[in-house]
């Protein structure tokens, strides 16, 4: 299968300071691949590298076979998802509006957006379950709707990639579930390939064909049946350790080794 | 008939008024208000640099050339896109430039009448204007041009409509989803520039900004659906403008530009009032 996303040998530093480190990792077209890592591990600089808001220190990325700022000048190559989105209560649009903002990019400046466009995001609008809301102002909807329509906004433009930068934050169990199978549904009838971005191993794990672990440099890429449970421990030690959980296995010691090395 | 009516006045605020409440609806959803005021106070700089150089240089000051208003055009437009960057890269804290700015420009503007006024035992050229306007000694002339300009300001808007919401609603979202928002950011920008220097005339540095924040204010108490946001912000500055010159014309001895601002200030009292009564 083809890659939709190719990175190569990419690094990545704010001045001095590495954030990336040699990532090397692809994404088939209509996989899904989940991105865990831990909180300052790179993630949120990878998702600005892969759209285009982040330049590359060395190294390519590619998405289907552009740059990252070309393919998102196309308009129709990427659609995003961010992470908390807020949206100011009294803002004057409708939800059906904030959609077909979407379009923006892929109609370009001085044009008026297509009409097979607009038809497709009323179609969206119905997929997406938001139909009975779609005349409401956008700052009236609750959490859950504004992902859904934000979700609709995102594949408006019939995007080849949907990126979702930690869309299950906040979400109650029940509520990630309905969410995991909605975004599964749409990934099939739309044949998406999704990069979900997330520290919520669970959610991750039950969605994704591939799991890339991110800290600084990666330290897995393969199914998530194969990850190996001390990496996942070593990966959000800090993280958990911040929440007062320790590990079965006893506080974390020694030196971290990075798993692609032991491999 | 019809030429009596359309007096320069009415004609300059009339269209004025209405490049204003096309932008002010932006500059109050992106909250820009303390921009318009950065940008507004700025002219006073541009004018205070002109009478320096009128003092160092008089064969300018005797010449035909509009140096005022070139300096003036040009502070206008530099602050705008100094502003612009600091906003968009947000290395220093976007309230806190401005308002460096905003001061400054006050501060070298005064100075610069002071000592023009010691020099010459007599206020520079516009010094009221660019206080408080002066909308009742424009000609024709210019009454034209602001029509013109205030026309191509709201075609810009009217062609880059989706745009400019998008970066409104969420510019990272809109960059992401292939918009040039860093364009559309100075874009506008400049568009704010072009009124507010025409602004000054009508009520001078220290009013205009209240013609970039009223109407949008009032109308999204109004309305949270885009086309009638726009059409009850042209409406309430529309009502204002034509509202303060008709104060002016009963009672000669209020000036327009505070008598413009407080009618839209009392439309904006009563808007608030009434959503909070019903």
């Amino acid at each position: 299968m083809r890659p939709l996303v190719d990175i190569r040998d990419l690094d990545f530093a704010y001045s001095d300071t590495p954030v990336l480190k040699k990532i090397a990792l692809t994404v088939d077209q209509g996989s899904t691949m989940g991105l865990i890592g831990p909180n300052g591990g790179g993630k949120t600089t990878l998702v600005k590298l892969l759209t285009g808001r982040l330049q590359p220190t060395r190294g390519q990325i590619l998405i289907d076979g552009l740059a990252p700022l070309n393919a998102v000048r196309r308009g129709d190559r990427i659609g995003y998802l961010p992470q908390n989105p807020r949206v100011e209560t009294n803002f004057p649009l409708s939800v059906r509006q904030a959609i077909v903002l979407g379009l923006a990019g892929k109609t370009g400046m001085l044009r008026r957006y297509a009409k097979a466009d607009l038809a497709y995001v009323d179609s969206l609008i119905e997929r997406i379950g938001i139909a009975a809301i779609a005349d409401e102002p956008i700052g009236s909807l609750s959490g859950g709707q504004l992902q859904r329509a934000l979700i609709a906004r995102a594949l408006a433009p019939k995007p080849r990639l949907l990126i979702m930068d930690e869309p299950t934050t906040g979400i109650d169990a029940r509520g990630q579930q309905a969410f995991i199978e909605f975004i599964n549904a749409l990934k099939k009838e739309l044949d998406l390939t999704v990069i979900f971005v997330s520290h919520d191993l669970r959610a991750v794990t039950s969605m994704s064909d591939r799991i890339a672990c991110l800290n600084v440099t990666l330290h897995y890429h393969d199914v998530p049946q194969h990850l190996p449970a001390d990496l996942v421990y070593r990966m959000f030690a800090c993280d958990l350790e911040a929440a007062g959980i320790k590990s079965s296995a006893g506080p974390l010691t020694g030196p971290f080794v990075p798993l692609m090395a032991k491999n | 008939m019809l030429n009596q009516l359309l007096t320069p006045s009415l004609l300059t605020a009339a269209t004025l008024a209405i490049a204003c409440a096309v932008l002010s609806v932006f500059v109050v959803l992106r909250r820009w208000s303390f921009i318009g005021e950065g940008i507004s106070h700025s002219t006073l700089g541009g004018a205070g640099t002109a009478w320096m150089l009128g003092l160092m240089f008089p064969a300018i000051e005797q010449s035909r050339l509009p140096y005022v208003a070139i300096l003036v055009i040009a502070f206008s437009f530099a602050t705008a896109m100094v502003i612009g960057m600091i906003t968009r890269r947000q290395r220093v804290h976007p309230d806190a430039a401005i308002g460096i700015f905003l001061v400054s420009s006050l501060a070298w503007g005064f100075l610069a009448q002071a000592i023009y006024f010691h020099q010459r035992r007599a206020t520079p050229a516009g010094w009221d204007t660019f206080l408080f306007g002066d909308i009742e000694h424009l000609d024709r002339h210019f009454a034209v041009a602001v029509a013109v300009l205030s026309a191509a300001v709201v075609t810009t808007v009217c062609l880059l409509g989706k745009e400019m919401i998008y970066c409104a609603f969420d510019a990272d979202m809109a960059e992401t989803s292939g918009v040039r928002a860093g364009a559309i950011h100075y874009l506008l920008l400049a568009l704010l520039a072009i009124v507010i220097v025409v602004g000054v005339q009508v009520a001078g540095s220290v009013l205009i900004p209240a013609m970039l924040i009223l109407p949008g204010t009032v109308a999204l108490q109004l309305s949270k659906k885009l086309r009638d946001v726009f059409i009850l912000s042209v409406g309430v500055g529309l009502l204002g403008a034509l509202g303060g010159l008709l104060c002016h014309r009963q009672w000669n001895y209020v000036p327009v530009g505070p008598a413009i601002v407080l009618t839209l200030f009392v439309i904006f009292l009563a808007t608030w009032t009434t959503r909070r009564i019903v």
